[in-house]
């Protein structure tokens, strides 16, 4: 990996590349040597199960995890070398919905979304209003400016973080489980705001998600994480085409295997009995 | 990014040239605000031929320039919109709100 | 051998733990006094917002609290000063007792209660909530944006409140004068003044600001080590108001011996 230290190491499409990426919680490791590329303009989902660590590469892709070894480079810049300038930088242009909103509280919807705007730019209060109202009417919430993140539903909350999220007009993307908790019905709408966001701004966007049904939707290439491993990287057709075991489960929702010692499980159970 | 203005008969013609972005969109909304508003030019037009692109800030400006034009009732046009403004308009709906023309001598002989 | 291991470890802890509280004092003056020069303005709104929330709503409880405080200590200390035929003493007595020590202690409590806890529990709920993470990917600082504001108004808003209290302290302890050790309104006043001096006023004052910064960082540092769910943040909030009424007393014992020590 040290020629790959001085200059970018991928081809030169790529929006994020991501090389041997290891992280680690304590003394567990999460992600055991991630490699692949994002690219530009692409929407780019990551499948997994819970605990695959999907979203641990998502929180480390956008800076609130630290990687234990390995690099990330975004916009051909390595984040391990960085300075603290050049990621405040990069991330005034990142964008990031987080599964529960994550709105402030204690704001209306319109400041959430001003918030970056009034805290990074000098523009005036007045060009401001006119970019919230874009931005609300971008993901169907227009009119719902002055109303608290507590008075909208789990829907209309995500459009409003996504809303909060494309403020700055992003090049990057980032959605964390963007249909989690919402009915069927509902995620379908995120879904469509996700693939119309994409042909309109030509964003590139990363997805984190376990629904394969959105993921089917949205992706123009996914990779299948799981026990913090890639096991799987391509189109929506050639994932659904492979013959990878691991890979078919997912597809074809299998449950896991439940493999269990007659006598073992007995032991299990009895453990710390008396005789 | 730069900003011109230069008078051609009762019109003001105001000539950008480079990428309106967040950081310098203020500037525009300033030369707008300042004929429109403080000046009271009777046509005021915005030349994007040399913009490429144009983002939801400056877009915001222009849609203030336009709505302090109606008040004033003096008229606001665009013309040479690249391929990639005119889709920023018209994902925001606002193509038709704008009067935007081809080029100079369009916007020049609108009435 | 596992005591020693014990007290050691608890030693660390403690350690750490005060470290931590120092790290995030400093990270908070950095953005008062250092960050404004480097193109990141002080947003005095917010800080303004807060001293709201800590002083001028906290004024009701604090002056009803400080009032009765002081009525007591004309109370007790009548009991004692009577048997020697000196109940006037109790305009100094009490005047002293508040503004060096019952004044700011008092405040400090109240302002734990009320403020104290709320930083823990806000912060605490936005790191659930994951608002935190928001902040950072939105490229601004957690503590900038939420700790600085908490710490200007407290050590604003610490002192006037002490003030206040020890005023109205006095005003308790006139209740007892008047009734019933024969004072004048205006003779209490006088015995009050003529019984304190400034270092009296402005060693409470020292007292109240000390108090202030030790609040302010418990409560803020409980806050962002705040667990995943929502239980954490009752867990945080408890232990805020624990450690912040342990850690004034600490601090409280420091600078009253700083000051007897050094005849302040």
């Amino acid at each position: 990996m040290s020629a790959a230290a001085q200059t970018t190491p991928a081809a030169n499409d790529a929006m994020i590349s991501i090389r041997d990426l290891r992280v680690s919680y304590g003394s567990r490791e999460i992600l055991h040597g991630i490699s692949f590329d994002i690219r530009r303009d692409e929407t780019m989902v990551i499948l997994g199960g819970s605990g695959s660590g999907k979203s641990t590469l998502l929180r480390t892709l956008v800076g609130l995890e630290k990687a234990s070894s390995g690099e990330i480079w975004i916009r051909g810049k390595n984040m391990a070398s960085a300075t603290a300038a050049d990621k405040e930088e990069l991330r005034k242009r990142l964008g990031m919905s987080f599964q529960g909103g994550a709105l402030f509280g204690s704001m209306t919807v319109g400041e959430n979304v001003a918030l970056p705007l009034r805290e990074h730019t000098q523009l005036d209060d007045d060009t401001i209003r006119i970019m919230v109202r874009l931005k609300l009417d971008q993901v169907g919430l227009s009119g719902f400016e002055n109303y608290k993140p507590s008075q909208l539903s789990g829907g209309m909350k995500k459009r409003a973080a996504v809303a909060r999220a494309i403020a700055m007009d992003p090049e990057i993307l980032f959605f964390d489980e963007p249909s989690a908790g919402l009915d069927p019905v509902i995620a379908a709408g995120i879904d469509n705001l996700i693939v119309k966001l994409k042909r309109a701004f030509r964003m590139t966007i990363v997805v984190v998600t376990h629904e394969m049904a959105s993921a089917f939707i949205i992706a123009d290439r996914m990779v299948l994480v799981d026990k913090g491993h890639i096991v799987a990287l391509g189109t929506p057709q050639e994932l659904q085409t492979s013959t990878h075991p691991r890979v078919r489960q997912f597809m074809d929702r299998i449950a896991e295997p439940e493999v269990h010692k007659e006598m073992d499980y007995l032991q299990m159970l009895t453990d710390g009995n008396e005789d | 990014m730069q900003i011109s203005t230069r008078q051609s008969g009762t019109s003001t013609i105001v000539d950008v040239v480079g990428d309106i972005d967040l950081y310098n969109s203020p500037e525009i909304r300033k030369v707008l605000l300042e004929n429109i508003r403080d000046k009271r030019v009777p046509r005021i037009i915005i030349n994007l031929k040399e913009v490429r692109y144009i983002d939801s800030s400056g877009v915001a400006s222009l849609v203030e320039g336009l709505k302090v034009s109606r008040n004033m009732s003096s008229r606001f046009i665009l013309f040479g919109l690249s391929p990639a403004a005119r889709e920023v308009l018209e994902l925001s709906r606002l193509i038709k709100v704008f009067e935007v023309y081809e080029n100079e001598d369009q916007a020049l002989a609108a009435t | 051998m596992a005591t020693l291991d014990a007290i050691g470890r608890g030693t660390i802890d403690t350690f750490a733990y005060v470290g931590g509280l120092a790290r995030l004092a400093g990270r908070a003056a950095y953005y008062v006094f250092v960050a404004p020069f480097k193109g990141r303005p002080l947003r005095i709104e917010r800080a303004f917002h807060q001293g709201m929330a800590v002083g001028v709503e906290a004024l009701p409880i604090v002056s009803l609290i400080t009032f009765f405080v002081g009525l007591i200590l004309a109370l007790n200390g009548a009991y004692e000063l009577r048997k020697f035929g000196a109940l006037q003493f109790v305009a100094s007595a009490v005047a002293i007792s508040m503004t060096r020590e019952l004044g700011p202690l008092m405040t400090a409590i109240v302002v734990i209660g009320r403020s104290g806890s709320a930083f823990a529990a806000e912060i605490g709920t936005m790191k659930v909530t994951e608002e935190i993470d928001a902040l950072e990917t939105m490229a601004l600082h957690p503590i900038q944006f939420l700790v600085t504001p908490k710490f200007l108004a407290m050590l604003f808003m610490m002192p006037c409140l002490t003030i206040w209290a020890d005023f109205m302290g006095i005003c308790g302890g006139l209740i007892f004068g008047i009734t019933s050790a024969d004072f004048t309104v205006a003779g209490y006043f006088q015995a009050t003044l003529d019984a304190l001096y400034k270092r009296d006023i402005f060693t409470g004052l020292i007292k109240s600001v000390m108090f202030g910064i030790t609040i302010t960082a418990v409560g803020c540092y409980e806050g962002f080590s705040t667990g995943a769910g929502a239980e954490e943040v009752g867990r945080s909030t408890t232990s805020a108001v624990v450690m912040s009424i342990f850690l004034v007393i600490i601090v409280d014992v420091i600078f009253t011996a700083l000051f007897y020590f050094t005849g302040a």
